[in-house]
């Protein structure tokens, strides 16, 4: 049976090679000394609420999304980067260009500093720009939180106690996107190629060092049913705690250019998931993790026809509920959430299944 | 050792196009088919579906889902009722992917199938037939899962009767004629007959849950949005009784009663109609429902018409209608334009060809107008009214000459006459008419007593035909006074110029030749109606064909359509056609079932007369089909024929 579920990989690679098309290529050369995007948000940090700094860095992008496996089926953060790749000091430039943005904030700070691809691949971030960007963190004491994105191979011994040596006892957390614990659904509709082994290596690896880890979980990638997606989001959300997660981060798809997710999407063959199973997946999440484990959704383009959404008539009230439970923690937030459109709901989870027929 | 529970589908007696009855038998539960599924079980919908491990499981037979992602360890775990029928596992949307992906998911059902078999038992596993695959590679496939014992097989529709309905419906044609089939999806009511017709015998109903829940009630052909303090429809059914649009939960389950029942009328309509040989007529009825309706069915007739004529029975003795465009290219308009062509050939010793306008009385000639054209020919032509060949020109059948006046469907059809034709239906006029007068020797002269859009075939046919062409009264209707004047006129000419001599009519004689080719193929006239053969009877009731004092068919004017004596039979054999070989020496009883038959000529259609050989290649019987040709080799069970004469042993 293997032989075919490997042929359906092969598949779902030049798929996403195909989708991905001549976009890559086409991405023009940035200011290399601006980061692609920087926001800062209220964050709960430790016990305490403060301002939370994200960075996503301006980079070549992930190696995985350019190489010829042709990146993850729902990705295109690839094309937020630059086709040129910056230097060190362009690095540090880009770092505190987004720094400014906190220059009047107060303790507690967290920075969390994404690239689209992996802070800790040296092709993408070279040790240098790395140890410079470490430093400056290490410099500013407000900084009381720092929350890294890689790709779990490129986690290791040697970069993480670097990492922990520069940064001294503040909070660190490796953000990784595990995606889905399933072997089978990660590489079948994902593409994302690792197993969970190595995620869980990887954990391992930054519990050594006293550093957590973030997992990303994705919300209904391809080929999956809405009630699939939801089981799948359920159970990883579940091995993710088992194995160590510190915190779970619940992303559910939008439909980005130039991705396998949006030919499928165009052609009727894709719906993002229901903000109904957003706060399904959550609220089972808010039990699974017993208090110990932080449970976050900030769902991108939500309410929009390439995010999660609902009718269109409730989606305001329960986007802002997602929000509210991220940032308390407090399952109450959900309380109340009603509208006629959860039987349809109830009906696509069941009829979905039996058909193989995308609901719209 | 305990005995594996089984499922089985055994398909009834009728036929109107790929459309049956039935039987599927699960374990020991029968449902008759065609039969709704939907998720929520109740008195008028007995079938439903569920999702294992997802779904709480019934004691009641149901069909039962494997997701994708469930492991093997898991499906045990999942306690699959042991008398449930199992849809295998696909993915959802992969196979639009490529060409590929669709084999991909047969590839992965088949491995499924091997590590699942020696527990469930194959008959009671369903293939879930992917989109976007080629349909040789398909067949192909079929026959892989054949010999494994698969025997059902389930199709996706999206409801928006584009290319992937019309695929699925294409794809369904290949299944084996035993195969149970199943439509699952968004399938909206007016979609039930059209999906009864091409054959699906499990039909997914539910689309009338999720109208329910987003306030829609489904009517035959449409549906109404029900909003508060709106206008509503009248409704009669038990549910609407109490119909109010101010409580929600109340409303949901009215409307989804309601919505039940819609489909359960449009279902029963179209079972009835099958039985009345009118579904065809109720699917072409329900293509103005909407633009994607017609388009569909124009699709699938263009691309799956030997699929829909294969079922379509060659007799019948009603009225059909043709009302619409649809009815051009309906299998049994079809068929007689291509028998008609490859089959029929004129009698001899014809000089006239005289073209007629139809008439809505069928047989023509039982109509006002064609007896007084009748009178005209013969008191213009009297002894020599043999030489004349007499055409009727019509849609959309094309040309019906007089001797096959009485065959199906030229004497069943019925069409809105106006005298106004579009353009396909001249076309289609006119090709006919010119590979008539090809077969016509290029000398004889045709006369054409047509006016109107008849004159139009005429015209556009005009210049591919080689013999000269005679108008009476183009300007006026044919049947007035003066029109037949005229074409007294212009016969009495004719008879002069040509010289004609005395021929007697052979009427009887045509007749039954050009019947016995028609039906049975060319030269079977011949072989029937030899040169020393003698004929009796009437034209309108019967007319008995014998050779040496022994019968050898009849003519039978209310079918329009010949009988075989076993003698007749003896004497058609060697044109290899309509056979049916068993497996034994000699016939038993009144029927011969598919479980007996060896082979039989897959020309056979239901409805036919068919000649039933022994092991031994000898003729042992003639009788009726009951289905068709290939059917008889497919079906493990069911009356293939009903016999008529046979061999006293």
């Amino acid at each position: 049976m293997n032989d075919v579920l490997d042929e359906m990989q092969n598949l779902v690679k030049q798929a996403s090679s195909t989708a991905r098309g001549v976009s890559i290529i086409k991405r023009r050369a940035k200011n290399p000394n601006k980061p692609a995007a920087a926001w800062t948000t209220q964050a709960r940090i430790g016990t305490e609420t403060g301002t939370a700094l994200s960075i996503v860095l301006s980079t070549e992008g992930c190696a995985h999304a350019r190489s010829s496996d042709g990146g993850c089926t729902m990705c295109s953060y690839l094309l937020d980067g630059t086709s040129m790749n910056p230097t060190s000091d362009e690095f540090l430039n880009q770092f505190q260009e987004a720094m400014k943005k906190l220059e009047n904030a107060t303790s507690p700070l967290s920075v969390k500093i994404y690239t689209s691809g992996s802070f800790l691949d040296t092709d993408e971030i070279p040790i240098e720009a790395r140890n410079l960007i470490l430093t400056e963190i290490a410099n500013d004491e407000r900084i009381k939180e720092v929350v890294l994105e890689s790709r779990p191979e490129y986690v290791q011994d040697s970069n993480l106690e670097e990492v922990r040596s520069r940064l001294g006892d503040r909070a660190i957390e490796l953000a990784m996107g595990l995606e889905s614990s399933s072997d089978q659904i990660r590489s079948l509709c994902i593409n994302k190629n690792f197993d969970f082994a190595t995620f869980k290596g990887a954990v391992e690896i930054g519990k050594k060092y006293g550093i957590g880890t973030r997992a990303y979980i994705l919300l209904k990638p391809p080929f999956l049913t809405e009630r699939d997606a939801l089981l799948d989001a359920q159970k990883t959300i579940s091995d993710a705690i088992d194995a160590g997660a510190t915190t779970v981060s619940l992303n559910p798809v939008n439909v980005q250019s130039n991705t396998l997710v949006e030919s499928l999407w165009k052609t009727q063959r894709y719906r993002p998931p229901w903000l109904w199973t957003v706060v399904e997946v959550l609220q089972y999440a808010h039990d699974a993790a017993k208090g110990s484990v932080k449970v976050v959704c900030d769902p991108a383009a939500a309410g929009k026809t390439r995010g999660t959404h609902n009718c269109g008539k409730c989606d305001q009230s329960i986007i802002s509920a997602v929000r509210q439970f991220s940032l308390t923690q407090n399952i109450h937030a959900f309380d109340g959430l009603k509208c006629e459109c959860r039987d349809l709901w109830n009906h696509c989870l069941t009829h979905e299944d039996v058909s193989l027929l995308v609901h719209r | 050792m305990e005995m594996k529970k089984m499922a089985e589908f055994r398909v009834g007696r009728g036929h109107d196009g790929p459309a049956r009855v039935g039987e599927y038998i699960m374990n020991d539960v029968a449902f008759e088919t065609p039969i709704l599924i939907s998720p929520e079980i109740s008195r008028a919908n007995p079938l439903h579906y569920m999702t294992l491990g997802r779904d709480p499981t019934r004691q009641r037979p149901m069909i039962s889902t494997i997701p994708f992602t469930m492991k093997l360890d898991e499906l045990v775990k999942a306690e699959p009722n042991d008398s449930d029928s199992i849809l295998l596992p696909s993915m959802i949307s992969f196979s639009s992917l490529s060409a590929d992906a669709g084999t991909l998911l047969l590839r992965h059902q088949i491995e499924f199938i091997n590590s699942v078999k020696d527990t469930i038992d194959p008959s009671r596993l369903i293939i879930r037939v992917p989109e976007n695959i080629d349909f040789e590679v398909f067949e192909s496939y079929l026959h892989d899962f054949h010999s494994m014992g698969i025997r059902a097989a389930a199709f996706t529709f999206d409801g928006l009767l584009g290319s992937v309905d019309t695929e699925s419906i294409h794809l369904r044609s290949a299944l084996p004629a035993s195969w149970l089939s199943t439509a699952l999806g968004k399938i909206t009511p007016s979609m039930v007959p059209f999906l009864f017709y091409t054959g699906f015998d499990i039909i997914d109903c539910g689309y009338s849950i999720e109208a329910a829940v987003t306030g829609t009630r489904l009517w035959r052909n449409d549906s109404e949005r029900i909003e508060q303090g709106a206008f509503h429809r009248f409704c009669s059914c038990i549910h609407c009784v109490s119909f109010s649009d101010d409580s929600n939960s109340k409303l949901i389950e009215t409307l989804q009663n309601h919505n039940l029942d819609v489909y359960n009328e449009i279902l029963s309509e179209s079972i009835h109609a099958m039985k009345n040989g009118r579904l065809r007529w109720l699917v072409e009825s329900m293509t103005h429902v909407s633009p994607n309706h017609a388009s569909l069915l124009r699709q699938v007739d263009k691309q799956s018409y030997s699929f829909l004529e294969e079922f379509t029975p060659t007799t019948g003795t009603d009225v059909v209608p043709l009302i619409g465009p649809e009815s051009y290219n309906s299998p049994v308009v079809r068929r007689y334009r291509e028998y008609l062509e490859a089959r029929y050939t004129p009698p001899s010793g014809k000089r006239i060809v005289l073209l007629l306008p139809c008439s809505a009385k069928k047989p023509y000639s039982d109509s006002k107008s064609h007896r007084r054209f009748l009178e005209t020919i013969e008191s213009a032509l009297g002894r020599t009214v043999g030489s004349v060949a007499q055409v009727i020109l019509t849609s959309p059948l094309g040309v019906v000459p007089r001797e096959l006046e009485r065959i199906f469907p030229a004497a069943n059809y019925d069409i809105p006459v106006t005298g106004d034709w579009d353009a396909e239906e001249t076309e289609l006029g006119a090709e006919a008419l010119i590979h008539y007068l090809d077969k016509i020797d290029s000398e004889s002269t045709v006369v054409a007593h047509v006016s109107g859009g008849y004159l139009g075939i005429v015209k556009s046919a005009e210049s591919k035909v080689s013999q000269s062409i005679i108008y009476t009264t183009p300007e006026t209707s044919a049947t007035s006074w003066e029109s037949r004047q005229a074409l007294h006129e212009t016969l009495v000419d004719l008879k002069n110029v040509l010289q004609l001599k005395d021929t007697p009519p052979r009427q009887l004689e045509e007749i039954v030749r050009a019947t016995a080719d028609f039906q049975f193929g060319s030269g079977a006239g011949d072989m029937l109606v030899p040169e020393n053969a003698k004929l009796g009877g009437k034209p309108y009731r019967q007319i008995v064909c014998r050779i040496e004092k022994e019968q050898v068919c009849s003519f039978i004017a209310s079918s329009g359509s010949i009988s075989l004596t076993l003698n007749g039979a003896k004497l058609l054999a060697p044109l290899n056609r309509y056979w049916v070989r068993l497996d034994a020496p000699q016939v038993k009883g009144g029927s011969i079932f598919a479980v007996g038959i060896k082979k039989a000529d897959s020309e056979i259609r239901p409805g036919d007369e068919v000649i039933i050989l022994n092991n031994e290649e000898q003729v042992i019987a003639v009788g009726k089909s009951e289905m068709s040709g290939r059917e008889m080799c497919e079906l493990p069970r069911g009356r293939a024929v009903s016999i008529r004469h046979k061999m006293e042993g």
